[in-house]
């Protein structure tokens, strides 16, 4: 056999191979959610019988992603997409638009908004322009961070999952009792252990993590960001530094994709510590799923404000 | 206040009461009348009382208004802890966006608090607005000759682009988008307002297809169906004007575009237009359509970056039913580092060939000013194309927010013999990702004297430009495409 035609017998070998494993996938209803921590609580509701991908990885921003053809391939084959809302994935339009699948589509049964029905925190009461920087006009999107809300978010991935796969609501319903109910015994762990740190003041570089305090009755005590969005000017910095040493804000919290090194400078002069949170699931190597990630997030916190 | 609420009511009760006292009754009615008095009495007390509540919710609230910072958004306060994880399902429309209830109309308010209690998308479709300025300074002599890159404004500085965008959902199944432009073309004149863009997509058509209808910036290689403010350098390339015209290729007409099932990105696109574009056919006629067609495909390299490969055709007629071919291939990489929220590096070109038929007028061979030749049909094969690099080295801080790149043009003229090349370093500076200045110098030469004059004087042969481009963007815009 030739060294073309042996080449050429690889390929269509290689091409039904890929074929049947996307075979075997299909079987399986297949998901895309826009962050780590929809994709983390999809699978926790559709269990087995979901195959789910994310688009933006967990170190990445999710404000801002850059929208490659490949998120498109991912959208084409799913039969569901699950975005965060609020303004926060807007880009998850422009990859549905290219990846040319009516299943997914806006008002589509397979299109699920996981803010439905969540209490959204830091909703404008005053008008609102880009002078206050890249401000959300719908409220806070990143509620994803409290473990609080798990239930209404996986609320609403189930009737996402009913809708594309009736037949199987009380499996997706069981996987959600038995998610939320480890969630309540984990939750009853993390709020003893924050528990002494109640009203402890902390500084965030972008507000991020206003969900998880208030979930833990933390107080937000500043942000690096002048305002979210636009870095910060040294005449914020230095106003910020006098009134973490006024407030005496021991910790200053950074997202792995801001610039930690600042971050330390802040709080070098505060006399405060930096610790990294992981704002999604993957976003650092102890945060490898949503559960880790929670954990994660309370213990890093217990630990500096000890 | 209360005072001023209370009393009108007491007066009232009173009048009642002195009124019903005041008729001839006879004794027994008396008792009937003082129980009917008591009532009344705690009728006004219950009334009284909800009053007082209800003005002393007001006044909280004024006083919470008054004591809050009005523009920032409001400061998060220690919330009681929420049961711990609500396992119920969500009421089906999100509490801060519901609809205002009577008490909220009746509260003191600031002009915008009703519209702000819209839900999200409530006006049903999204508005942006984007202002675009060039300024541009050259040598007197391209001036003359109207040769400059923004021809006929050369020493000048005027807006460009000012784009007012409509983009959104029209129903389940379709969406669409409407540019407005406005811009100067003329020195000294006033301002063109055009549609740019008016179309839908219908994006629920069977065996994944979408359709776009209407008038477009067709998706013809890489650059032409991006908006002048929004192209990474400060100039359309040279290739695409000298092929297509100053403003690239707008049609109207329809594209359709398939993305099989396969595991690796692939998109066809073929489209139908009338053939508008002056330039490069002319004839105007759907009986007689431009065709285009695209297939683009993407490999993504992971930590590596991405690469976006692309092949483009366009075939019509000019005016004299002549035909026009012209073909393109592209080619995209961009590289962000792992956790970085800017590319790197990019890179980027464009190659086109054009195939054109044209009318050769026959030719003078002794100098009697008669042709000697007839005229004849000729074929022009003419290839052009651009190269770009830019480069985002810094990751935080000021400097994050400058890039530098550089763009290498080479084409040939369209129609006439001969080609030019240019070079062109310029720098980006975004204050915010709302607003960007930019800064270039552009080196022109072309190979033909006084091939580059516009006017028959002067001479824009060899050209040196300094521009100057500064972009804003005022509420939504879209996200682009890699």
């Amino acid at each position: 056999m030739s060294i073309a035609r042996r080449s050429f017998c690889l390929a269509v070998a290689g091409i039904a191979v890929t074929i049947a494993s996307g075979a075997r996938a299909a079987d399986k209803i297949r998901v895309v959610a826009t962050t780590t921590d929809l994709k983390a609580l999809t699978e926790a509701v559709g269990g087995r019988l979901v195959d789910v991908d994310a688009m933006a990885r967990g170190n990445q921003n999710p404000h801002d992603l850059e929208v490659r053809p490949s998120l498109m391939l991912k959208v084409r084959r799913a039969d569901m997409l699950v975005t965060n809302g609020l303004e926060l994935d807007q880009w998850a339009e422009v990859v549905v638009q290219g990846a040319n699948n009516p299943k997914v589509v806006l008002g589509a049964p397979g299109r699920v908004d996981a803010s439905q029905g969540i209490s959204v925190l830091e909703v404008p009461t005053a008008r609102v322009d880009r002078s206050m920087g890249d401000v959300h006009p719908v409220g806070n999107p990143h509620y994803t961070m409290d473990p609080g809300l798990a239930g209404p978010i996986t609320a609403n991935i189930l009737e996402g999952l009913a809708r594309v796969a009736p037949e199987s609501r009380s499996a997706f319903d069981q996987n959600r009792r038995e998610f939320l109910a480890r969630l309540d015994q984990a939750m009853a762990g993390w709020t003893q252990t924050m528990e002494p740190f109640r009203g402890a003041r902390i500084v965030q570089y972008h507000p991020l993590f206003v969900y998880f305090f208030t979930r833990f009755g933390l107080v937000k005590g500043g942000s690096v960001e002048d305002r979210p969005g636009i870095p910060p000017t040294p005449e914020h910095l230095v106003r910020l530094i006098a009134e973490m040493k006024q407030g005496g804000v021991k910790l200053v919290v950074v997202e792995p994709w801001n610039d930690i090194k600042l971050a330390e400078r802040v709080a070098q002069e505060a006399g405060a510590k930096v610790r990294v949170l992981a704002p999604s699931v993957g976003a650092v190597k102890e945060a490898d799923t949503y559960f880790a990630m929670v954990d994660y997030n309370v213990r890093t916190i217990a630990e500096a404000l000890r | 206040m209360r005072r001023w609420i209370g009393v009108p009511l007491l007066t009232a009760a009173v009048a009642l009461a002195g009124a019903f006292a005041a008729e001839p009754a006879a004794a027994q009615d008396a008792e009937a009348l003082r129980r009917e008095l008591e009532q009344m009495r705690k009728q006004f007390d219950s009334m009284k009382e909800s009053y007082e509540k209800a003005i002393n919710n007001l006044s909280e609230r004024l006083q919470k208004l008054e004591s809050a910072p009005p523009p920032t958004p409001p400061p998060v306060t220690v919330a009681p802890s929420p049961p711990a994880v609500a396992s119920q399902a969500p009421p089906a429309t999100p509490a801060p966006s519901g609809t205002p209830s009577l008490m909220d109309l009746a509260r003191p308010r600031e002009p915008f608090s009703l519209y702000e209690r819209r839900g999200a998308g409530q006006l049903l479709f999204d508005m942006g607005i984007t202002g675009d300025f060039i300024g541009n300074l050259t040598q007197y002599n391209v001036q003359q000759a109207q040769g400059g890159t923004f021809d006929g404004l050369e020493n000048y500085f005027f807006p460009r682009e000012i784009e007012l965008n409509l983009f959104g959902q029209i129903d389940p199944y379709a969406r669409a988008e409407v540019r407005f432009e406005a811009g100067q073309d003329t020195r000294g004149e006033s301002i063109n307002v055009s549609l740019a863009e008016a179309n839908l997509t219908l994006m629920t058509l069977p065996f994944n297809t979408q359709a776009k209808l209407g008038q477009m910036r067709v998706r013809f290689g890489l650059s032409n169906e991006i908006h002048e403010h929004d192209l990474p350098f400060i100039d359309r390339p040279d290739v695409l004007r000298e092929f297509f015209g100053d403003n690239g290729l707008v049609e109207k007409g329809g594209e359709v575009t398939w993305v099989p099932s396969l595991p690796f990105y692939l998109q066809f696109l073929g489209g139908l237009f009338d053939g508008d574009n002056e330039t490069a056919f002319g004839l105007a006629s759907i009986k007689y359509p431009l065709v285009t067609g695209r297939v683009r495909t993407f490999i993504d390299l992971d930590e590596w970056g991405a690469i976006q490969l692309g092949m483009s055709v366009a075939n019509g007629l000019q005016p004299d039913r002549l035909n026009n071919l012209i073909l393109g291939w592209d080619m995209k990489y961009k590289y962000v580092p792992e956790g970085w929220q800017h590319p790197l590096f990019t890179t980027a070109g464009e190659l086109l060939y054009q195939i054109r038929r044209v009318n050769s007028s026959g030719e003078d061979l002794n100098g009697d000013g008669i042709p000697d030749t007839p005229d004849e049909k000729r074929t022009l094969h003419r290839v052009g194309g651009y190269l770009y690099g830019e480069l985002q080295p810094i990751r935080f801080g000021f400097w994050s927010r400058f890039a530098g790149g550089l763009r290498y043009d080479w084409t040939e003229y369209a129609t006439a013999s001969g080609h030019q090349w240019a070079v062109q370093p310029y720098l980006s500076f975004l204050p915010s990702e709302f607003l960007r200045f930019r800064l270039g110098y552009k080196h022109t030469e072309g190979d033909t004297a006084g091939c580059c004059t516009n006017t028959g004087i002067g001479s824009a042969r060899i050209k040196d430009e300094w521009f100057f481009q500064s972009t804003f963007i005022m509420g939504a815009h879209p996200a682009h495409p890699f």
